[in-house]
């Protein structure tokens, strides 16, 4: 036998192994929910699919990628429908990616059910999620001009973060002037109607068929004109206590991506303030920086106003798992761990971080010293998810 | 994203694998993967060498994670019961156990000398590939290749399980039982 057979002969049967992996399919599917969600996560420009005049190096990468990976956005478009979304004329458009309209140029974004953005001067969104029953859309800057259609036989629901607002939308045709560097915002209703939440504003406020409102962060030091027919009737101690400045700089900061000066920036503006008026990824993204550069309790406090002022979102449910991660983890608290993991499975079913949760809950329970309850959850997981990543420790406990 | 994940996801988590053997950390790295291509992808100048451009990424990845394993080897003698890691693989086969020595025995080979063979013995790639993998030259390739290859035989043979399946590779077939 000589040495170049030798080795062939155990390469061969290397290959076989790591090739013959039932995993696998497993495995990527959830990586791939877990990246498109990082991704979503990011404030910061796409850096692969921006839409921009501005930068033609990175447009027409954007287009020869486009070309070779055709196979590739086959698969997305068949996995994201139904609905979907195209932007101008053809391209279809990807969850989390940039859509922008520079230099003067008006964008339009068609939904397949019929919903339409028209993106001008500026305007720069991301759709954030959708699906058959709901919306989110991240508008950055500039004008959206919005039709939302809602089926007959389901009502949907858009929502738009804006800066430190939310605007809820339950009519059909409005408009949405926002001003990133300002942090300004105009909101008007054509038809329908739109409820704005957030922000500086104390209560929701609802804005019908030829209102507008613009909500200020200024100290009130009279009656607006502007929002005059539509804003909540504001206390004598309304005051904003965040001041605006502050407001951006945090804000700024973590869109920009740089989350350890966005938490110390937060910190300087009062983090408890800051909680109480950031938006559910600016939350996500102050209790990642918590977690990453300390201290963790600044991540608890973003995450448990996450699901305080967000709940029954999808991001209320992901703060739920990041909580049992960090009771785990950090403070050993595996009881405490335990009840997040639960939490996040009754709350989010059908949500992709299921198979961790299951898993990790059998590891709590099992640390708790909750032996039946450990045992119930291996063989619930194993049910579910055979071969998973927790298979052979929940055959260890079951063998026990 | 979701297309360069769906063109390339099964490719890199392939390199990661090749690379690292059984870890249970693969689905955090090829996260970790596809986060930095999509922080890095300014930087690349010509898209069809994107493929080779995300294994010569995952090669990255993969080098870092094996000095994180050293390191928690470390630690798992200090403090076993904190560092205990879950693991990924079914129960094992024959075939699988003897993966897993394989793999064993790389994990005593310089991460350079092991990144090499794996690449081209596990991985297929050509040496051309690889030395791409690794941004180095050829030669430099070549010279790690032959120096993992001598020490990877050596250590083989030490091993009378090992060494069997080396010399008849045929008798060692999966256990599908």
């Amino acid at each position: 036998m000589d040495r170049k057979q030798g080795l062939e002969n155990i390469a061969r049967r290397v290959r076989e192994v790591l090739a013959d992996d039932p995993a696998a399919s497993d495995e990527l599917r959830r990586s791939r929910a877990a990246v498109l969600e990082k991704v979503g996560r990011r404030k910061m420009t796409s850096r692969f699919l921006r839409w921009s005049p501005g930068v033609p190096r990175r447009r027409s990468m954007l287009l020869a990628i486009s070309g070779s990976f055709a196979a590739g956005a086959a698969a997305l478009w068949i996995w994201t429908r139904p609905p979907t979304f195209e932007i101008g004329e053809a391209r279809p458009g990807e969850l989390g990616d940039v859509v922008e309209a520079t230099d003067g140029r008006v964008v339009p974004v068609s939904f397949s059910e019929g919903s339409t953005l028209v993106l001008r001067d500026g305007g720069r969104v991301r759709v954030l999620s959708l699906n058959a029953a709901a919306a989110r859309v991240l508008v950055e800057d500039g004008v959206v001009d919005a039709t939302i259609v809602h089926r007959q036989a389901r009502k949907t629901r858009w929502e738009f973060e804006v800066g430190l607002y939310r605007v809820t939308v339950t009519g059909t045709k409005f408009r949405i002037a926002f001003r990133a560097g300002d942090g300004s915002l105009r909101v008007s209703t054509e038809a329908g109607r739109v409820v704005v939440a957030g922000g500086c504003l104390e209560a929701p406020a609802t804005v019908g068929a030829g209102e507008s409102l613009e909500p200020s962060c200024a100290p009130p030091a009279g009656p607006a004109a502007n929002d005059s027919a539509v804003a909540p009737a504001a206390p004598p101690d309304a005051t904003p206590t965040v001041k605006a400045n502050q407001i951006e700089r945090w804000r700024q900061l973590l869109a920009g991506g740089h989350l350890l000066d966005g938490l110390r920036a937060a910190e300087r503006a009062s983090f408890d303030q800051v909680c109480r008026v950031a938006t559910e990824k600016e939350l996500l993204a102050l209790a990642d920086a918590g977690r990453f550069f300390g201290p963790s309790k600044r991540a608890v406090a973003a995450l448990t106003a996450l699901r305080q002022r967000f709940p029954g979102s999808r991001d209320a449910g992901t703060a739920a798992f990041t909580l049992g991660r960090m009771a785990f983890e950090n403070d050993h608290d595996y009881r405490k761990a335990a009840g997040w993991f639960e939490t996040y499975m009754r709350e989010e079913p059908r949500g992709p971080l299921m198979g961790d949760a299951f898993g990790r809950l059998m590891e709590a329970r099992l640390h708790s010293g909750d032996g039946t309850g450990a045992r119930a959850s291996a063989q619930q997981y194993l049910r579910r998810f055979p071969g998973g990543p927790y298979s052979s420790e929940a055959i260890g406990i079951l063998s026990k | 994203m979701a297309a360069l994940y769906d063109r390339y996801g099964a490719q890199v988590r392939l390199t990661l694998r090749s690379i690292l053997g059984p870890d249970d950390d693969i689905p955090d790295l090829l996260q970790e993967v596809f986060i930095r291509a999509l922080d890095r992808i300014g930087r690349l100048r010509e898209v069809d060498r994107l493929g080779s451009w995300l294994t010569t990424m995952a090669v990255f990845v993969g080098r870092a994670q094996i000095r994180v394993r050293s390191r928690r080897r470390w630690l798992r003698v200090l403090s076993p019961e904190r560092t205990r890691s879950r693991q990924l693989e079914q129960p094992p086969s024959d075939a699988r156990r003897a993966v897993r020595e394989i793999y064993a025995v790389l994990d005593g080979m310089p991460i350079d000398q092991r990144v090499v063979f794996v690449l081209r013995h596990f991985h297929g790639a050509r040496l051309a590939e690889a030395a791409e993998a690794c941004e180095t030259s050829l030669a430099t390739v070549k010279r790690r290749l032959a120096q993992a290859e001598a020490r990877f035989l050596e250590a083989v043979r030490r091993q009378p399980g090992l060494a069997q399946w080396l010399e008849e590779g045929t008798r060692w077939t999966e256990n599908k039982a």
